[in-house]
């Protein structure tokens, strides 16, 4: 039994993931979290610093890092790459203006070497918005398709609604489980 | 002599007390007891055997592969539509499950067979997408260039809204000054998040928004919003903010800002926050918080509340309003 055995079984016993989320301002990070977490989100203000969330599902433990998406605020993402299984990037679908600058931020975020064997997923978030882009829009705006280096899905979701916020997170967790649990 | 009698006397009142009260263990007990130890035969017999783990394997070989030559059924080329390949997807994702929940107790051997199978299930299920799906992407080009067609984002010289569609989205955008001679916007109606971006020396009065008030490279402006979740004003500098919000502002590379309570009215706006559902009695207009300073303690010197004497009372009505 080699050491990676060993340590494979460790997380095996534990079951325990690290997914992070990441995106714009005003995506939808913190209401995501809060609405997955059955709480009220008629009230969130604008992340300052981030929110950290552990809570059980399908017998996993899942510890949820949402960080703050201001301009200023995203030189510090970097913090919270280590040993990230899952890398959550959302969108706010009806923010057409600002789609290439989450192009941009999202394909940096690929580059980078600690996330290189994170899974993704997208969740083009506010589809309960009528103007709201299709997560098919998204995914070309994006340009998803090209991605070789993930494992990737989107998602088109409502936080509000919580339309879809538990298949994605289904989809993310099935993802890791094969790719952590039971990788040779 | 005594002694052993009361000896004796003991035990037979004891057997007789047994003998009693076997004959009254009620029939459920005696079952009970019967079950667990045929359990514990039948654990013995598995230990002894050692063969639990094997049979285990085999249901897991038998399920796998029968669900795998399911999923390849519905993947053949004359299998079907995109319902079928919806099913073989759904259908591949349970198998994967099934393995990742079966995997501690399998032999490597098989583990790496089982990975294989699936690996090369996903291949064909990919390959089948690709076959089936070209034409779908197609329509949806088509069908955003329509799109882009009635709302292009960014005309220039048009500080009026770029886009106003039913209660969704409203985006307002100035190139340079208002050229037009525009120097006042009002938007009815309760939209769900509004843009407000480049618009310079221009008054912005705008109905109860649902979600989120975005204010990017403005300035000399006027805004007075009422909004639900946050009103985030960025690049912007020397604009008064008449402002009611149920979280909180907050403001980044701003400078001379000004808050104060939002108090412009128009006929109908009750409904309109009703139909927002805004709640008016929560305001916190004046916690503004500013990512450029993070001292507690000291207030930012990049905003600061209007006085009362200089703010706002009247609002002249606008023949040209727009109702969202």
């Amino acid at each position: 039994m080699g050491l990676l055995t060993i340590l494979k079984k460790m997380k095996q016993k534990e079951r325990e993931m690290r997914l992070l989320m990441l995106g714009l301002d005003n995506a939808g990070k913190t209401t995501i979290l809060k609405k997955f977490n059955g709480e009220d989100v008629s009230t969130i203000s604008p992340t300052l610093g981030f929110n950290i969330k552990t809570l059980e599902h399908r017998g996993f433990k899942l510890n949820i890092w949402d960080v703050g998406g201001q301009k200023s605020l995203r030189s510090y993402w970097r913090n919270y790459f280590e040993s990230t299984d899952g890398l959550v990037w959302v969108v706010d679908s009806a923010d057409r203006l600002r789609l290439e600058d989450c192009r941009q931020e999202l394909s940096a975020l690929l580059l980078e070497e600690r996330l290189a064997g994170a899974t993704l997923l997208v969740f083009a978030n506010k589809q309960d918005l009528p103007g709201a882009l299709s997560k098919d829009a998204i995914k070309e705006a994006l340009g998803l398709d090209d991605i070789q280096t993930h494992h990737w899905c989107i998602m088109g979701c409502s936080a509000i609604t919580g339309e879809n916020l538990l298949s994605g997170v289904d989809w993310l967790l099935d993802d890791i489980a094969a790719r952590i649990f039971t990788a040779d | 002599m005594k002694i052993k009698k009361t000896h004796s006397g003991v035990a037979d009142d004891f057997r007789s007390a047994n003998m009693a009260s076997e004959a009254k263990l009620p029939e459920r007990l005696r079952r009970r007891d019967q079950q667990r130890q045929e359990e514990a035969e039948r654990r013995r017999d598995a230990r002894q055997g050692g063969g639990e783990s094997a049979e285990r394997g085999d249901v897991f070989s038998a399920a796998f592969s029968s669900e795998r030559a399911a999923i390849e059924e519905l993947l053949r080329p004359d299998a079907g539509d995109a319902a079928a390949l919806e099913e073989a997807a759904a259908r591949t994702r349970r198998l994967q499950r099934l393995l990742t929940d079966s995997a501690a107790s399998m032999a490597q051997y098989e583990l790496k067979q089982a990975q294989e199978a699936l690996r090369r299930l996903q291949g064909a299920l990919d390959g089948r997408r690709e076959e089936l799906l070209p034409k779908k992407k197609f329509a949806f080009r088509s069908r955003r260039a329509a799109g882009t067609d009635e709302a292009p984002p960014g005309l220039p010289e048009r500080p009026r809204p770029a886009a106003v569609d039913g209660a969704g989205p409203v985006r307002l955008l100035g190139r340079g000054r208002a050229a037009a001679g525009v120097d006042g916007v009002r938007l009815l109606g309760a939209p769900s998040t509004v843009h407000i971006k480049h618009v310079r020396d221009c008054e912005v009065l705008c109905g109860p928004v649902s979600g989120s008030v975005l204010v990017d490279q403005c300035s000399g402006c006027t805004l007075a919003v009422p909004c639900q979740a946050s009103c985030a004003p960025t690049n912007t500098t020397d604009t008064h903010i008449y402002l009611q919000v149920a979280s909180r502002a907050i403001i980044e590379d701003c400078s001379g800002l000004g808050f104060a309570p939002f108090t412009w009215t128009y006929p109908g706006l009750d409904a309109d926050f009703a139909l927002s559902g805004l709640d008016r009695r929560r305001n916190n207009w004046d916690q503004v918080d500013d990512f450029n300073w993070l001292a507690a303690g000291r207030p930012s010197p990049n905003w600061s509340v209007v006085p009362e004497s200089e703010r706002r009372v009247a609002w002249e009505e606008d023949p040209a309003d727009s109702r969202v």
